[in-house]
């Protein structure tokens, strides 16, 4: 039995210890998932927090159909994503409640998103290509984010998002279009 | 004014940027974070469950329940007497003025006064 395994067998019966190595094993991979996709530490730490304690929870759902890696990827895109639906909801809500004069017309302003991986010379760019990736839809944003961040290969990427590789390449090369687009008209704003 | 090439070599060299990125670290302590949260979630169940198994707490809300179970028959029973004197007074309405008892929408244009 391998030491992964015998981890995961240990959670199954409820072992606190098992559960910490877990955590402790994979809580920077979560993390930097979550983190990428919604570009916010605070968010993405209470996300990470949630994404462990539906791991506690399900662990008997998991059948080792799939890597135990791939499991926990898609528990963190499926909690990130839902997250910004529901971020989303909430905007539109406020929107319609500043229509009918209930909120505050101020503008929320999203602060730049650096990430904390990035080197310092590349801080500005990566900042500029972040707000882009913000505005992909979701189904890029998660498979630019899990193969550029994580460094998944496109059959990993396959298996967390369960979808073909085909696929995965369609989404990839969409994303990138829509990247260069972005980049391109901020560019030429920028520069002008 | 900044050519198509330069905007173009701009393009490239922000989506590379993040070719060499690392992966963000966690909070050291997000399993003692972890934990915190799972055990006030457990102590609120646990508080909600302890509270429920009190014996007077239990012996109340089984009485409660009854009180309410017996309500709702005698009160059941109340509106069938309640149905039955109110077509007693339909019909003693309808004889007074001579007219059909079972009148509806659609009788209207065949009603006869005799």
């Amino acid at each position: 039995m391998s030491n992964e395994t015998e981890l995961i067998e240990r959670l199954k019966q409820g072992d606190e210890s098992a559960f910490k190595v877990i955590v402790e094993q994979w809580q920077d991979m979560v993390y930097n998932t979550i983190l990428g996709i919604v570009q916010n530490e605070t968010e993405a730490e209470d996300l990470a927090q949630d994404v462990f304690i539906k791991v506690f929870e399900k662990i008997s759902t998991f059948k080792g159909d799939s890597k135990f890696s791939t499991w926990l990827y898609r528990i963190a895109t499926t909690t990130a994503l839902d997250h910004l639906r529901s971020k989303k909801r909430k905007k539109r809500f406020g929107f319609l409640q500043s229509l009918g004069g209930g909120g505050s017309e101020e503008k929320e302003q999203v602060p730049d998103f650096h990430h904390p991986g990035i080197s310092l010379d590349n801080k500005e760019r990566s900042a500029v290509l972040f707000k882009a990736i913000d505005a992909l839809p979701e189904n890029q944003k998660a498979a630019y984010t899990l193969h550029k961040l994580e460094g998944l290969s496109y059959r990993d990427v396959s298996e967390v998002l369960n979808t073909t590789v085909s696929a995965v390449e369609s989404l990839m090369s969409r994303a990138n279009q829509n990247l260069r687009k972005q980049l391109e008209d901020y560019y030429n704003k920028h520069y002008r | 004014m900044i050519s198509k090439e330069q905007i173009q070599q701009e393009i490239e060299k922000t989506l590379d940027s993040l070719n060499s990125v690392k992966r963000a670290q966690a909070n050291p302590f997000l399993f003692t974070r972890i934990k915190a949260r799972m055990n006030k979630k457990a102590d609120g169940w646990e508080g909600v469950f302890s509270f429920i198994s009190k014996p007077a707490i239990a012996v109340a809300i089984l009485l409660l329940v009854m009180a309410v179970n017996g309500w709702a028959l005698w009160d059941g029973s109340g509106e069938t007497a309640t149905a039955d004197s109110s077509n007693a007074s339909v019909s003693e309405l309808a004889s007074e003025y001579n007219t059909v008892a079972s009148v509806n929408n659609y009788d209207y244009e065949n009603m006869t006064n005799e």
